[in-house]
């Protein structure tokens, strides 16, 4: 029905280009340290897609998303121990699930502007702190939590793919729907109300747009990006730890978002190198992974002053300059 | 008809609006005034962005205070703001088809009639440009192509003649002329060129003070000595 709807950008090029690299040759030439390192980042660049687009599309600073990875992940392993469903079902649900969980979380502040959002956002990610490490991750055991002590029951990933380097391709392939997914709704009416909210949200609602619905909208997006990037997760390891969800790391993972340039999709994938890849590249170095610390720091400082499109912005700037002086120079 | 009845705003200690009262019929109308009358307040409580202690405004005889901004919309309202809302990275078109996408009206059919006010404004072969690539004039026809599409029943523009050349201000006056007779609706404008407003408005509201000070036929009104001391004393004031 959209002309548009279905036009490839060259950047859109770029990026299938790298999702048919990830998804071909990087599962085929890595080990496994590399494999499970790669699976991960894939997951987070998912989730940091989420919170990128809420702040590049409507300026929302969310800083919950990794707790929300953390309920997509606890949904998806109680539902694996309590039914036969196949994966991509408790997928779903557990996407669904923490859809309406971010939306009972920030409902409150999704009505109010600026700084509400993230303060409430950051008080739901130090309760869901609480909650994941009081309560433990399903691991098989029995009653409502389903914990028990030792080692866990099997968890079923996708029938589809078997090993670990199949389950990378397959993360491969829900992170690119998910970029298309988040690209499709920026190019129908839901994408024309956002940006009419970023202009104005006066402007916005003298055009008929309902701004609180566009806006808890947005959210539920990024909720539902969360949760099926915290069941991939699990799906990786076949359990989950609470270490990993801490109010810390949602913080970070925003932070990192930033850095990489939350308007593009390589913004959410340079994010999520940063926050996986970086640090087991410095672990197999030999060096103090805390170091990845003060290199984000110093990534965070260099958007600041002179990247306000992040790392992303910078990388497509370059390649433009390059294309054009090369154009330029065969005249 | 546009009917505000005894429209009071305060904000804290300063009264924006005293019971302020008109029978808006003439198909456009204007407001004027000095800086700070009180004309955009007006136009705030009417879409909603400011509420009233006290008042009514009726359009077509539905009460419009109990709306919600959004809502306002939906039922016929458009308005312009002083300074243009065109968002950078949407395209002219999509600029315009949001005002549409409330409605439950088949795409093609949006698509159409976006494309007729875009034609009737003049920006047909610019529709697929991005707003970051629009002169000032060009958006500010933008603006009216979202004013003029999904059947206004009232449309409001606060200064549209701001900034522009005058052979500008001369298109864009015929064009609000045009309104009624395209789409049915009544226009309200604010500005402070009195020659548009003495142009293109039947009847003209003066505010001073957030007071009326005087309502009736463009001409009466102008001619009107409180008129004059109060408004155009000040445009001898300013520079
Ligand atoms: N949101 C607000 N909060 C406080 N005071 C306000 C607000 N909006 C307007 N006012 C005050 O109300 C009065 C009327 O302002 P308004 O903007 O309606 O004037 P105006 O007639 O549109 O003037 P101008 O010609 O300069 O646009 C002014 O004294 C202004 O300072
Ligand atoms: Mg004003």
């Amino acid at each position: 029905m959209d002309r548009n709807l279905f036009h490839v950008t060259p950047r859109g090029w770029a990026g299938l280009g790298l999702a048919a690299f990830c998804f071909a040759v990087l599962p085929a030439v890595v080990g496994s340290y590399w494999l499970s390192i790669l699976t991960s980042a894939a997951c987070f660049t998912m989730a940091a897609s989420g919170v990128a687009f809420m702040y590049a599309r409507l300026g929302m600073v969310s800083l919950t998303q990794v707790g929300l990875m953390g309920i997509g992940g606890w949904v998806a392993l109680r539902l694996n121990y309590a039914f036969a469903f196949p994966f991509e079902v408790n997928l779903v649900l557990a996407a669904l699930a923490t859809m309406i969980c971010g939306w009972v979380l920030a409902l409150p502040a999704l009505r109010m502007r600026g700084l509400y959002l993230a303060l409430v956002t950051l008080m739901a990610a130090g309760g869901l702190e609480i909650i994941f490490s009081t309560f433990q991750f399903p691991n098989g055991g029995s009653g409502f939590w389903g914990v028990k002590i030792g080692s866990a029951d099997p968890f079923r990933g996708p029938a589809l793919a078997p090993g670990p380097a199949a389950y990378l391709r397959y993360v491969v392939v829900m992170v690119t729907l998910g970029f298309l997914f988040i690209e499709g709704h920026r190019r129908l009416f839901p994408g024309r109300a956002w940006a009419l909210i970023r202009r104005s949200e006066a402007a916005a609602m003298a055009a008929g747009v309902n701004v609180t619905l566009y806006k808890t909208w947005a959210f539920g997006i990024a909720g539902l990006l969360a949760g099926a990037s915290g069941t991939l997760l699990a799906g990786s390891l076949g359990l989950l730890d609470d270490g990993t969800f801490r109010s810390p790391e949602s913080i970070m993972i925003f932070a990192l978002s930033v850095v990489g340039g939350a308007q593009y999709w390589l913004g959410a994938v340079v994010a999520a190198v940063l926050y996986r890849v970086l640090p087991g590249l410095l672990n197999q170095w030999g060096v103090n992974a805390d170091l990845a610390f003060v290199i984000f720091g110093a990534g965070l400082l260099h958007a600041v002053i002179t990247a306000p499109d992040g790392i992303a912005g910078q990388i497509w700037g370059g390649i433009g300059r390059l294309m054009s002086r090369r154009k330029g120079g065969a005249e | 008809m546009i009917e505000v009845e005894g429209v009071l705003v305060r904000f804290g200690g300063v009264i924006a609006l005293n019971e302020v009262s008109a029978r808006f019929t003439a198909p456009v109308a204007g407001i004027i005034g000095p800086n700070g009358a009180g004309k955009t307040t007006l136009m705030n409580v009417i879409s909603g962005f400011v509420t009233a202690t006290a008042g009514r405004i009726l359009v077509e005889g539905e009460d419009f205070l109990a709306l919600a901004p959004h809502r306002r919309a939906h039922r016929g309202l458009r308005r312009s703001f002083q300074k243009d809302q065109i968002a950078d990275d949407l395209t002219v078109f999509d600029n315009v088809l949001v005002q549409l996408d409330f409605t439950l009206a088949g795409g093609a059919a949006k698509r159409a009639e976006v494309m007729r006010m875009l034609d009737v404004v003049g920006l047909a072969d610019r529709a697929g440009r991005i707003g970051a690539e629009l002169t000032g004039f060009e958006r500010r026809l933008t603006d009216v192509a979202r004013c003029l599409v999904g059947r206004p029943r009232l449309v409001m523009f606060d200064e549209p003649a701001g900034g522009l050349s005058v052979e500008e201000t001369h298109r864009l006056g015929e064009l609000i002329q045009g309104i009624h007779g395209l789409t049915g609706a009544q226009t309200l404008v604010i500005d402070h060129d009195v020659e548009l407003i003495a142009r293109v408005c039947a009847e003209t509201l003066v505010l001073d003070f957030g007071r009326r000070i005087a309502f009736g036929p463009t001409a009466d009104v102008l001619a009107d000595p409180r008129v004059k001391a109060a408004y155009l004393g000040t445009e001898e004031v300013a520079p």
